[in-house]
């Protein structure tokens, strides 16, 4: 199906009753838009699963001069099934004291606020499960909800290091969550002009906005997505997603050194697989929401948007990695101060910005 | 006479001048003269060195005899002139009964850990201390291990009670009863201990309020073993065995050079010069794996500094393996020299140590431009665990976390052994006073023991002498009956002294390590409390500790 749909806005239910021609009643819309979600999660944990384990550890040895898996299959590939096998055997061990209902609840609620979050995601190539006119909204909030699962089990766990994790996790997700929605509202009006919508949260819109040239100048090489014509936010809004799912620099709430694994650190077997895997599906749902809001979601020539889509997340993933290996964690002080006293205004100033060049240059 | 002799005269008349009553005699020690001070007044007599110049507290040593207890001190000047730097011990007797002394804690803030130790082991009390518990043993330990009578077969019950994990909700600070504060654990097991060290943490929020450093976990009864062991070859193994990240070559020339001194071995000069080469090449490989653990103290992940770092020993390493057949429990001083002499085909040897040497500056200019050049490392590192130089000489202090708070003292300089005294480098020092300095300071000694090691090369490739690897040594080591000295070299992490304690046979009366790290780790509390959590980590990780020497 790839290819041939035009990059024009549609969900994957529409894109099966395109396929098919006419309407499709209520059941069957149903059921297509299960398996479209069904797809989208296979496809999305294949993907997670893969590079969390495999590239992740290739990655980082390919910064630090290291060779890393090589022995398990082709390139050391097979030890994503080496891993998951010795996970999912291990015997599931709830520490004494802990607080069962919410110590088990948290790993299985991480995973399905951040793999839910996705299905506001306009792949392109027609796979899109919701796409709803508050789109940008949804997946905002589906994004910091992935705090509260952290809570749960920073909370749930009766360790002081879980505890002081999940309260790194509070303190981060909520001088951050301003900034981020903030910075991402700031491309809201640039979408209204350059899409020439009446519902410019609706996701597909904001990547319908995002083709053609830069400002809508012919000829212009540069694409008009908006890390070019909104470079500031797209600043921003890194910065803030980084802080929003803990990566370095800010990965405070797991702190390795200092927390030993912060709220992860009494969760073994299955129940780490799901945190492990939420946490690693978080870092590609802020991919791909900036690609989304910023790199003009699947524009791109040659091949399909969907794929186009792939490598962007991939690529602010390499980013993610990079970092890791490169830049040591702030500090708790440090960190809110960033947070508060400098990303705060600097995302208002640049939203009234926008709005007070883009009323000039209508009026 | 000399000067150090007149100055020792001199030393002698002020304090017998201004404390009459508190000196008992004058005693002679191998290394320097002893003042004999009378127990209850030991705290005076030290504080008068002290006023006087002494102002490092290198150790404190308890040996037992048939009809008394010693508590010896070893004092030392600090600093970079060599005509300046001296060395004077005081030594106060007690009975066999009831051994009390006076604390010098008061003095020097360092006694406290030495005077506890010294509790522990050979269970001396030193009165008006503030905080006279065990140490390195368990609360509940029956006895004290290194005295004649301690039973080595009697049980020792370490119940769990006595290790119950405290795990408090609500813990009261002295002076502060309002602070609502957590309690916890770090270590014996995490990751950021480097081995097994447990910090007893009082968290306000992320604010540390209080840190009690708890060690012994990884204590072997080295001072025992040693007592235990004739000089000549069974010793020598041992002290690989206390900084054992690379730093083998350092112990091994700390214990050598302090019985070759009171044995009165000769060591020919070849062998020497191979022994600066051994020693500065083991420096390097630890004071690179320093800094690549304290990068991971910083980011918690493998990162690249780490790695580059442990790239860059893992060469060394080879070449401390060509020359001594081991990778870190090297096993190659001997009495009088050196086990084997250098791996054959020597050029090529020589030829694999050249070319590290000349990626040497460039990839020190790396690690620099990777930490100074690194906005949020530059944030982390600067500033925090600020160690200002009086505190430091306070708490005894030495090695590169004294040479990062500005203080250019080096044994290696002052006190010269081996063939430092031939060779042309320098001393670094930075005075930021913080964990950046400390870094800093390890890697341009890095640079200083590379040239060393160039020098040593050049000075072999063009050896025409004969290549005497082992003075003639006797078959036994008999140091003359009733001798004690202190000696110390500049081992990775700091002056490494032994007191060696003789009663005239093969095997030591005395054998007490002066470990650099517990002297350095003893400061961690005045460091940590009132930082940041992250920043206690990052703190701890560049006073670049390593357990086996610190509890031995």
């Amino acid at each position: 199906m790839a290819g041939a749909v035009p990059m024009t806005a549609t969900t994957f239910t529409e894109t099966v009753a395109d396929y098919l021609g006419g309407e499709l009643s209520p059941l069957a819309e149903f059921g297509v838009a299960l398996a479209g979600a069904a797809l989208l999660a296979t496809i999305l944990l294949g993907v997670v699963g893969l590079s969390a384990v495999w590239l992740k550890r290739k990655l980082n040895a390919r910064f630090g001069d290291r060779i890393a898996v090589n022995r398990v299959g082709p390139f050391g590939l097979f030890i994503l099934f080496a891993d998951s096998l010795k996970l999912l055997s291990k015997e599931v061990v709830v520490p004494e004291g802990a607080d069962g209902f919410s110590y088990k609840l948290a790993p299985i609620l991480s995973v399905v606020a951040v793999i839910t979050a996705f299905a506001f995601i306009p792949f392109g190539s027609g796979l899109q499960v919701a796409d709803p006119e508050t789109g940008l909204i949804f997946a905002l909030a589906f994004a910091s909800l992935g705090a509260i699962p952290i809570v749960m089990a920073g909370y749930g766990s009766n360790s002081k290091y879980s505890f002081i994790g999940f309260e790194r996790e509070v303190a981060q997700a909520i001088a951050y969550e301003i900034p981020l929605v903030v910075s991402a509202i700031a491309v809201v009006p640039l979408v209204a002009v350059f899409a020439d919508t009446s519902a410019p949260l609706r996701m597909s819109e904001i990547v319908a906005a995002q083709q053609g040239p830069l400002f809508g100048i012919e000829g212009l090489p540069i694409p008009n997505w908006f890390l070019f014509a909104q470079p500031v936010a797209a600043a921003l809004f890194l910065v803030a997603i980084f802080a929003e799912f803990s990566r370095n620099p800010f990965d405070l709430p797991e702190a390795g050194s200092e927390l030993v694994a912060g709220y992860l650190t009494e969760y073994g077997g299955v129940n780490f697989v799901l945190l492990f895997l939420a946490e690693f599906a978080a870092i590609f749902f802020g991919g791909a929401l900036f690609t989304a809001l910023f790199l003009g979601g699947g524009s791109g020539p040659f091949l399909p948007a969907f794929v186009w889509f792939l490598v962007k997340m991939m690529a602010f993933y390499f980013v993610v990695q990079w970092l890791r290996a490169t830049v040591p964690r702030v500090r708790i002080d440090q960190l809110l101060d960033l947070g508060w006293k400098y990303l705060l205004e600097l995302t208002f100033l640049n939203l009234l910005l926008t709005a007070g060049v883009l009323w000039m240059v209508i009026t | 006479m000399s000067v150090v002799t007149r100055r020792h005269e001199e030393i002698q008349e002020t304090v017998e001048e201004e404390l009459p009553d508190a000196v008992l005699g004058i005693e002679d020690h191998h290394n320097a003269p002893a003042i004999l001070a009378n127990p209850s007044r030991v705290d005076d007599v030290v504080r008068v060195l002290k006023q006087n110049g002494y102002n490092h507290l290198s150790s404190v040593s308890a040996v037992e005899y048939e009809n008394r207890y010693e508590s010896v001190y070893h004092l030392r000047r600090i600093t970079d002139d060599r005509e300046d730097f001296d060395e004077m011990n005081v030594v106060a007797m007690t009975d066999k009964d009831e051994p009390a002394v006076k604390t010098v804690s008061g003095v020097f803030k360092g006694a406290n850990w030495h005077e506890r130790e010294a509790y522990d082991l050979m269970g001396i009390r030193y009165d008006d201390h503030p905080d006279l518990r065990r140490i390195l043993l368990p609360e509940t330990w029956k006895g004290h291990p290194l005295r004649e009578e301690y039973d080595v077969d009697q049980p020792q019950y370490t119940t769990l009670e006595a290790h119950a994990n405290p795990i408090e909700e609500r813990y009261e600070v002295d002076d502060d009863g309002d602070l609502d504060t957590m309690f916890v654990n770090i270590g014996p097991h995490h990751p950021a201990t480097h081995g097994v060290l447990h910090l007893k943490t009082v968290l306000d929020g992320e604010v540390v309020v209080d840190v009690e450093p708890d060690i012994g976990y990884l204590h072997r009864c080295e001072e025992y073993l040693c007592e235990r062991l004739n000089y000549k070859y069974q010793i020598m193994p041992y002290p690989d065995r206390w900084d054992y990240v690379s730093a083998g070559m350092l112990n091994e020339m700390a214990y050598a050079r302090c019985i070759e001194d009171l044995a009165d071995i000769d060591v020919p000069a070849y062998a020497q010069v191979v022994r600066t080469l051994a020693q500065e090449l083991s420096r390097m490989a630890a004071h690179m794996l320093a800094v690549g653990t304290f990068a991971l103290d910083l980011y918690g992940e493998l990162n690249v500094i780490f790695m580059y770092a442990f790239k860059d020993r893992e060469i060394l390493q080879e070449i401390l393996e060509d020359l001594s057949g081991q990778r870190l429990m090297f096993n190659y001083l001997r009495l009088g020299g050196v086990a084997y002499d250098l791996p054959e085909p020597r050029e090529e040897w020589f030829g694999k140590i050249r070319e590290y040497l000349d990626e040497v500056p460039e990839k020190m200019e790396e690690y620099r431009n990777l930490i100074e050049r690194n906005e949020l490392l530059m944030k982390r590192a600067e500033n925090t665990g600020v160690l200002e130089p009086e505190l430091a000489k306070e708490y005894g202090c030495t090695g590169p976390v004294l040479r990062g708070s500005g203080v250019a003292y080096d044994v290696r300089e002052v006190d010269p052994y081996s063939y430092y005294d031939e060779l042309d480098w320098d001393v670094v020092t930075y005075d930021g006073c913080d964990n950046l300095s400390r870094v800093l300071v390890r890697l341009g000694e890095v640079e200083q023991s590379a040239r060393i090691v160039e020098q040593c090369i050049d000075i072999l490739e063009d050896w025409d002498g004969e290549q005497e690897i082992q003075s003639k040594v006797p078959r036994s080591v008999k140091p003359p009956a009733d001798t004690e000295n202190y000696t110390a070299v500049e081992g990775a992490k700091g002056e490494l002294g032994i007191h060696i304690v003789s009663d005239g046979t093969e095997k030591p009366h005395r054998f007490k390590i002066r470990s650099p790290c517990f002297s350095n780790l003893s400061v961690f509390s005045e460091l940590a409390e009132g930082e940041y959590l992250a920043d206690m980590i990052a703190t701890l990780g560049s006073l670049d500790l390593v357990f086996g020497e610190v509890d031995r």
